[in-house]
């Protein structure tokens, strides 16, 4: 183990400035995160030998669906990776995000986590860095929609 | 294999929660969850991120796990109440504190709404997480349509998959 103090929480007033993240508080409305994509497969899904909506084609068929559907926040992951990326402890702590999974992710599908920035504002002697966030499959269609947030130093 | 143009009735664990059996304003009870190495590890592995935060190479570098590790709990607490399979349709939350291994975290939530909408049910639940010392880490509002088949359809049949789940990642 590596850490050096007793575990718990850490409030954003504890955190240091090299805990932040690659986007300052002058980053430009409209500039485009960096993309985080992958090709999804069934075995990621795969928990023990459960059969479910998300490895089983007759689960998912008894629901009404044409095939297995990822998880989704195993599809959001991406955009969460992409903000932790990008905001560091900046995300970890102050990170919100609202999302609406549109339609559904088969799990063989591609994916494409992409967000622009829309707005900043001080918070808290931090500015936060609000974003459009969205997911598209390999048809380019939007499967997640949403927005999301987080801090960087300085107001 | 035909795919389904009825609603399910009930699974391997018990009927499905139908839409007039949800009650708005129910609290789901809580739950004790222990963060730990292992599920941290499980966690990045499920979301293929392996940044040092979640992996800290530097000696005397603390560890946190990423903030979707809250996902479950709330899940799970719904599931001990209604036998909601259906799909997940809206996630807001935000993290107030870095969770670290070895943090107990107690989760509370309750029914916050239900609606029928594009001919299909939905509810809306609401949970947040708490340390020992009771400081709040997370706040969420999860949105589930109890059904892909619109309601116009009946309810028969059994399904494989269940709204109920072990309570684990």
């Amino acid at each position: 183990m590596r850490r050096e103090k007793a575990p718990g929480s850490t409030p954003v007033s504890k955190l240091k400035k090299s805990d932040m993240s690659l986007i300052d508080k002058n980053v430009a409305v409209g500039h485009k995160l960096p993309t985080v994509a992958k090709k999804f497969r069934l075995e990621d899904f795969k928990r023990a030998d459960e059969k479910t909506i998300h490895t089983d084609y007759e689960a998912a068929a008894k629901e009404g669906l044409p095939a297995p559907v990822a998880i989704g926040p195993q599809v959001a992951a991406l955009l969460f990776r992409q903000f932790r990326l990008c905001f560091g402890m900046g995300w970890i702590v102050g990170g919100r995000f609202d999302l609406t999974f549109r339609k559904p992710v088969f799990v063989t599908d591609f994916c494409v986590a992409r967000s622009i920035v829309i707005k900043t504002e001080p918070e808290g002697g931090k500015v936060r860095v609000h974003c459009d966030v969205w997911v598209e499959n390999q048809k380019q269609d939007k499967v997640i929609v949403g927005t999301a947030s987080a801090l960087v130093e300085g107001a | 294999m035909s795919i389904a143009k009825t609603r399910v009735l009930e699974d391997s664990k018990g009927r499905r929660a139908a839409f007039e059996d949800i009650q708005v304003g129910q609290t789901l009870g809580e739950i004790e969850w222990r963060i730990t190495d292992e599920l941290i590890d499980l966690q990045c592995q499920l979301d293929q991120d392996f940044d040092p935060l979640f992996f800290p190479q530097d000696e005397g570098a603390r560890r946190i796990a990423p903030p979707q590790i809250t996902y479950r709990p709330p899940r799970w607490l719904i599931s001990r109440t209604y036998n909601v399979r259906g799909l997940f349709v809206r996630w807001e939350s935000e993290s107030f504190r870095a969770l670290e291994p070895d943090t107990t975290i107690t989760v509370s939530g309750s029914i916050v709404d239900k609606f029928i909408k594009k001919d299909r049910e939905f509810v809306v639940y609401q949970a947040e997480g708490k340390d020992v010392a009771g400081n709040l880490i997370f706040r969420t509002k999860r949105t589930h349509v109890l059904d892909f088949v619109e309601r116009n359809a009946p309810r028969e049949g059994a399904g494989i998959d269940s709204g109920i789940k072990a309570e684990k990642i």
